[in-house]
């Protein structure tokens, strides 16, 4: 029997837990090999969710990090498109069953090893999303409402309290929940349900206020709801500022419409709308006349307080629990409909927030609507047993149980110490967790020995915590808590899940540590991630000062570090108290019935336009209570000013300032735009000779796969040169290593780009990005590119100068950044400024449809999807209304440039100077290593250096054999021409998949016979019209590409959209198709020329070696 | 334990009205729906028959009653306290004896193979089993707001019997779903109330009691049930018969369709139901 299924189906622990990194790094290829077979062959025939899911992850694992590793493994080999097809479609099966058979057909290679971890990974996690699903969908109380199809069938009935003549409106408020201990993200679905005992949490529920603007806590979630003369539902968002009138059961499942998706969700998950009516074609009067009467209808209204996006404190979860709640108690499915629920309610109220999530395309875990229930409690997996729908297929139930924390657990005393030692702040970054949550799974399902020792030592963490709580002194009691929180963030915390900290953070922490000495008493995570919601804990004597000081300290921080770092916002400090009461209802009556403030703001305005005769009696009273509340009301007090505003908008010119569109003017005239390029490049866009669909090579192009030449043929003759074996490349070293010496060399970064997919749009300096601890530190890119040309400098005593290109949106940061180097620094730095820059336009629906109909999209997971389409529509929508083709201004100044591609930046060097100015210090300087930023191992290597010089190229192109993770082009044949050849320009989708390498984006180049190509001689760098008229000639023969790219709108309290524009570039890698241009493409190891992209890379790249391979090529002194 | 008195109840306030309404019987006989819910009453051998009505209505229901009228005893219920109050008006009654009751605005047609009525059927079991009765009916979960409901376990070698373990009067699905759980039972189906029960005196002692603990609200004949099950046994029987509330829209309709389409006139009303089908297309 095969060794890894033992280890699964094992009931011994000690062999259950055992870690598969143990096993595959002593097994041979051929050992291992056997066991992919016998673990796939065991995880179709097991109808275990649990022995599935481990053997998928298994199986992932072992060709995402095993099998590549393994000495006779042959990197290269060819992915079928059909495969990659059924991947986007998720036909995991189909897709694992077309890999393997092109695995018997080509043999065992890297490519297809990369195809089938990701569908085998891809597989794991649609498994358990769907035995969640399955599971929500079975408890008892959601099971009806699955079933009912017809409005004339809906079983529920609004109570008749809501229905009396007069105002009534029924207020639900909810705290939010606090994790104390932070339990290793135990509350994730899956984990709790293979592994109950370690599924263990200590939440707590509190009520919040913004230091500074609010009075004292109150619990910030609220949802409002009362039966209205009109037949709709009117879904209101307070805090988004965002309203509607339903009239169609389908707008109801239209989630990504408007900004009132969460309400939606909550609407269907409590029942009122049940999922079973989604596609049901009636008119929601008909629902509605049998829930609340006929004529009537129903208002909800939810409000958050303004309590900034990113909290970590679960405020969207705890909302749709409040919402859920609300509704619940309306139609009678909780008893009271005042006061608290009861703990079967508050267990409904949970699964169906869960349902809800599930429906509106998010996901959290199952202690996120911990604030439905009071004070502190413990929540804690349990065993499956027989009635659980779990039971026979997961150890564990979905749900979890609660645990309500007593005197003796917590006494008021050590509770009381709490609340005064912890200063609960927002750092301002706001982050997608989702790829952390992932993580966490998948780690636990592999046991990697150092992970799952931090998640035992995570579990002692809370042990300890409860019994520090149980203490009779309270001050030690937190003192206690403060030391095994910090040792939870620096330890199993970051030993699970290392991208949990941040630069940020540790830096804050750093900080907070200097400034209050003994009275920093530690600090506590939040959440998926830090740099959002975290907590300090100070000695309560002095916790009042350092709110005000934490304050200072962050906002330092976060202005040094916001080129670097997403931050959506600035950051806040919290006031807080525990709820001892958890989610608790009221009906507000007759001149009480006032909806909140912002509510008015939003509604009366719109109202008042109306004619009088148009408004219902209804809106006609409640216009009266909230005039007349503005009188008699402090809160209401302030609405007349915020009225005026929202009647009569400020004119756009008010704005003019920070963010106005003379700023945008300004910045456009600093960086050089070209108002003349741009306008031909709209009338091209507009009328249709550019554009996504255009930026293709004729159908009627061959394109086809390029073949390095055999191991035994010379390297200075083929076309493609494998330099994948250094032993057979001394030669070139040697030639490398004299050339070095002679100072011919220098390298070049390329960090002019916004890394768009880094930071998905949001505008910061990938360059800068402190994306990883290397040698025990946060570093960033920048830092490790010159700690690559540090130690090439030292290792060779070589003068090698390293270039950094920059963009109107990079320089500043990355000339600051520059010039905080210390002056002992030997690595000599020239920054080449960019002067090129772009207006973004809004895309036009051509293109958006190519882009979304035409393109293979990645099917999201059915509600997912559902929700993207509706996302889809409404952008559609946006950009007709907008003005396809139009410039987009409406944004802040910045995020309405683009750079305009990474052609311009080797021009730029002959343009700005800077070329003049190398070779004016460094007169033998003769090659460029130009490489982007993401490319972490490439390294001035004398080997590659030796190469380029040995074939004579002006351009020396690093290609990688291809894996399924490297899309965009490659190298290819194309009409017998050896070229690189871009995604984006590629006949056919299905080309690509024909083609083994791919560019790595690192070229070598001769200056001398790239100037010659630009008709210059080193002698004319000085002529500027002279330089300017050559690029302007040469840029002309490369092609503009348009493309469309996600830039993220920040507004609100860290809230941000995301549009597409379009954009154009012009990119390096076409000068290969230049004709007369010599290029030369080498294949070399992939550890030097993979690119980080996205930051989902980070944890695989760390574990596979990649991360350690940087490290050795790096010099940090 | 043997069953010798009934209460009607119609002193609601949307259903006064209901009992007094004229039908045609199976026997082609014309009869208000309180005279068929009488002789309902009747078939089971019980003679001492009590309706509890709202002040001002004995004089019309006992006209409306016919021949029957000297069976019956009026009880007024002076305020509109609820359902389980208009029964407890019946308790002196009652005196201490088990009872047969039925709701004044549903009529009950058998299916039983040997005949027996619903009112039969109901009373045959209790007095087997020496315990409180309702008679239910599988009922889809969208018509739950309309009827009380029992979840249980059959009882062992009986066909259609059900140990009641929890009573809710016009639950929601949500509530249902999580406690009226009946093994064997379609998704989506629940035991509801069919309108018939036979009950022993201590259900007049817990309604009296809940009378007691509230001066102001209103209660129901659920509330008291959910009670006895915990002092009593108390069983649930799937009758073989239809309910029909008349109180419903086309309810009073639906009754006469179903009267007559059991009885003697079947040919007839088919024939007049053709012939206004084909008209109407």
């Amino acid at each position: 029997m095969s060794t890894l299924i033992e280890i699964i189906t094992a009931t011994d622990p000690a062999l259950r837990d055992r870690s598969l990194d143990a096993f595959a790094e002593a097994a041979g290829l051929s050992e291992l090999l056997a066991e992919c077979a016998a673990l796939d062959a065991f995880r179709r025939r097991s109808d275990n969710l649990y022995e599935r899911v481990r053997a998928l992850f298994f199986l992932y694992a072992i060709h995402r990090f095993h099998l590549p590793a393994k000495p006779g493994m042959p990197a290269r080999g060819l992915i079928p498109f059909a495969g990659y097809e059924h991947l986007l479609s998720r036909r995991f099966e189909e897709a694992i069953a077309t890999f393997r058979r092109a695995w018997d057909e080509q043999g065992p290679n890297q490519a297809l090893s990369s195809a089938l971890a990701e569908a085998y990974h891809r597989l794991a996690f649609q498994t358990l999303a769907d035995q969640v699903r399955r599971s929500v969908r079975t408890v008892r109380g959601n099971q009806w409402m699955f079933r009912i199809g017809h409005p004339a069938d809906h079983p529920l009935r609004i109570r008749g309290e809501l229905l009396v003549p007069g105002a009534t409106i029924l207020r639900e408020r909810t705290p939010v929940r606090m994790d104390l201990s932070h339990s290793a993200w135990s509350d994730i679905f899956f984990l709790g349900m293979d592994f109950p005992e370690g599924a263990r949490v200590l939440n707590v529920s509190i009520d919040l206020a913004v230091r500074g603007r609010d009075a004292a806590p109150r619990p910030p979630v609220e949802a409002y709801l009362r039966v209205i003369d009109e037949p709709v539902l009117r879904l209101t968002s307070v805090d988004l500022g965002a309203t509607a009138d339903l009239t169609h059961l389908r707008d109801v499942f239209d989630f990504a419409r408007d900004y009132l998706g969460l309400l939606k969700a909550a609407v269907i998950a409590s029942g009122i709308v049940p999922p079973g009516m989604e596609g049901a074609g009636q008119p929601l009067s008909e629902l509605l006349a049998r829930l609340v009467g006929p004529g009537k209808g129903l208002e909800l209204v939810s409000s958050v307080n303004d309590i900034p996006k990113g909290s970590r404190l679960a405020v969207s979860t705890s909302l749709l629990a409040c919402l859920i709640a609300c509704c619940m108690r309306a139609t009678g499915q909780a008893k009271s409909l005042t006061g608290p629920l009861a703990e079967n309610e508050r267990r409904l109220v949970a699964a169906r927030a869960i349902l809800g999530e599930w429906l509106a395309g998010s996901g959290g875990g199952w202690q996120d609507s911990g604030g439905v229930w009071p004070g502190m409690k413990l929540i804690y997996g349990v065993l499956a047993e027989e009635g659980d729908p779990e039971y026979g297929v997961s150890r564990g139930r979905l749900l979890p149980n609660h645990k309500i924390l007593d005197r003796d657990d917590a006494s008021d005393a050590v509770r009381q110490a709490l609340q005064d030692s912890l200063v609960l702040v927002h750092g301002g970054m706001a982050q997608n967790v989702g790829p952390i949550l992932e993580m966490v799974t998948e780690k636990y399902l592999l046991r990697s020995e150092a992970e799952w020792a931090g998640r035992r030592d995570a579990m002692r963490v809370l042990d300890d915590i409860l019994v520090a709580l149980r203490g009779a002194d309270p001050r030690k009691a937190v003192q206690d808590i403060g030391r095994l929180t910090t040792h939870n963030f620096f330890g199993p915390l970051q030993t699970i899940i290392p991208w949990a900290s941040n630069l940020y953070t540790e830096t804050l922490i750093a900080r907070a540590r200097q400034a209050f000495g003994s009275d920093f008493w530690g600090f506590w995570m939040l959440g998926g991630m830090s740099g959002g919601g975290m907590g300090f804990i100070i000695a309560p004597e002095s916790a009042e000062r350092a709110k005000g000081a934490l304050y200072d300290i962050m906002l330092t921080t976060k202005r040094e570090l916001q080129h670097a770092l997403p931050f959506a916002m600035d950051p806040v400090v919290y006031d807080f108290a525990i709820n001892p009461t958890g989610t608790q209802a009221d009906l507000l009556c007759e001149a009480d019935a006032l909806m909140p403030t912002g509510y008015y703001a939003l509604h009366a305005p719109r109202l008042v336009k109306l004619d009088q005769r148009a408004l219902t009696p209804m809106r006609r009273a409640d216009l009266d209570r909230f005039a007349n509340a503005t009188r008699t009301r402090r809160e209401f007090s302030g609405m007349t000013k915020a009225l005026f505003d929202r009647l009569l908008p400020r004119l756009a010119g008010d704005d003019a300032g920070p963010g106005g569109a003379s700023q945008l003017e300004e910045l456009l005239e600093a960086f050089g735009f070209d108002r003349a390029q741009h306008e031909h490049i709209r009338a091209d866009l507009k009328s249709g000779r550019i554009g996504l669909a255009q930026n293709r090579l004729p159908a009627n192009v061959h394109v086809e796969d390029v073949s390095a030449g055999d191991p035994d043929s010379d390297p200075g003759r083929d076309v493609l040169v494998n330099a994948t074996d250094r032993r057979r490349l001394a030669d070139f070293e040697r030639i490398g290593r004299e050339a070095m010496r002679d100072g011919q060399v220098a390298v070049m970064t390329l960090a002019a780009g916004a890394g768009s997919r880094w930071t998905q749009g949001a505008g910061v300096v990938k360059a800068l990005h402190p994306f990883a601890k290397l040698d025990g530190k946060h570093r960033t890119f920048i830092e490790v590119h010159l700690a690559k040309s540090r130690r090439v400098c030292r290792l060779y005593d070589a003068p090698v100068p390293h270039i950094i290109t920059t963009s109107y949106l990079t320089h500043g940061p990355i000339a600051a950044y520059i010039a905080r180097r210390p002056s002992s620094d030997d690595v000599p730095v020239f920054l080449s400024e960019g002067r090129s820059v772009g207006l973004r336009m809004i895309p036009m629906v051509r293109d958006l449809r190519f882009q979304w109909e035409e393109m293979p999209q990645q099917i999201l997971d059915e509600q997912a999807q559902k929700v993207r389409e509706s996302l889809h529509a409404a952008l559609i929508a946006w950009a007709q209304h907008a003005g396809e083709g139009s410039d987009y201004t409406d944004n802040v100044p910045m995020q309405c440039l683009h750079p305009v591609g990474h052609w311009f930046e080797v021009p730029n060097l002959l343009r700005n100077g800077t070329l003049r100015a190398l070779l004016d210090d460094y007169p033998n300087l003769r090659y460029l290593m130009l490489h982007n930023i993401d490319t972490l191992g490439a390294d001035a290597d004398p080997a590659m250096l030796g190469l380029h010089i040995a074939r004579g190229a002006c351009l020396t192109f690093e290609v990688i054999t291809r894996r399924v993770e490297d899309r965009g082009g490659g190298l290819a044949r194309v009409d017998g021409q050896v070229r690189l050849v871009e995604g984006l320009a590629m006949p056919r989708e299905e080309a690509e998949f024909a083609l083994s390498y791919y560019n790595s984006a690192t070229c070598w180049i001769d200056v001398h016979q790239l100037l010659a190509v630009f008709g210059l001689t080193v002698a004319d760098l000085g002529d500027a019209p002279r330089v300017n008229a050559a690029i302007r000639a040469v840029g002309a023969r490369m092609p503009t590409y348009i493309t469309l790219k996600d830039v993220k709108k920040r507004w609100g309290h860290g809230q941000e959209d995301i549009f597409p524009v379009t954009q154009w570039e012009k990119l390096w890698g076409d000068m290969t198709a230049l004709s007369g241009m010599k290029s030369a493409f080498v294949v070399v190891p992939r550890l030097r020329g993979q690119q980080l992209k996205d930051q989902a890379q980070l944890d695989g790249w760390l574990r596979d070696g990649s991360a350690a391979h940087v490290e050795s090529l790096c010099d940090w002194a | 334990m043997k069953i010798t008195k009934a209460v009607i109840t119609a002193a609601g306030r949307n259903q006064r009205g209901l009992p007094l309404q004229t039908l045609i019987d199976r026997d082609g006989a014309q009869k208000s729906a309180l005279q068929i819910i009488v002789e309902e009453v009747l078939t089971a051998g019980i003679n001492d028959i009590c309706v509890v009505v709202q002040p001002g209505d004995e004089r019309a229901y006992a006209a409306a009653s016919g021949e029957h009228a000297r069976r019956l005893s009026f009880v007024e219920q002076r305020e509109p306290r609820g359902y389980g109050d208009a029964i407890l008006c019946a308790r002196e009654f009652i005196a201490g004896q088990p009872f047969l009751h039925l709701v004044g605005d549903h009529l009950h047609l058998s299916d039983d193979g040997d005949g027996s009525t619903c009112a039969q059927q109901v009373v045959r079991i209790a007095e087997a089993h020496e315990c409180s009765v309702s008679a239910v009916q599988p009922t889809r979960e969208s018509l739950l707001p309309n009827y009380g409901a029992v979840g249980g376990k059959r009882l062992p070698n009986q066909e259609r019997l059900y140990l009641v373990d929890h009573v809710l009067e016009k639950p929601t699905p949500t509530e249902a779903e999580q406690t009226l759980i009946v093994p064997g039972l379609r998704a989506g189906y629940y035991l509801c109330f069919f309108g018939i029960h036979a009950l022993t005196p201590t259900v007049m002692d817990l309604l009296a009691d809940l009378a007691a603990s509230d001066e102001r609200s209103a209660f129901t004949l659920s509330d008291a049930l959910a009670a006895l099950l915990h002092r009593e046994r108390y069983l649930a029987y799937e009758v073989l018969g239809r309910r029909y509330d008349i109180g419903v829209r086309y309810g009073l309709l639906n009754a006469q369709l179903a009267l007559a389409l059991g009885g003697r006139d079947r040919s007839e009303v088919l024939a007049q139901l053709v012939e206004l089908l084909a008209t109407r297309s």
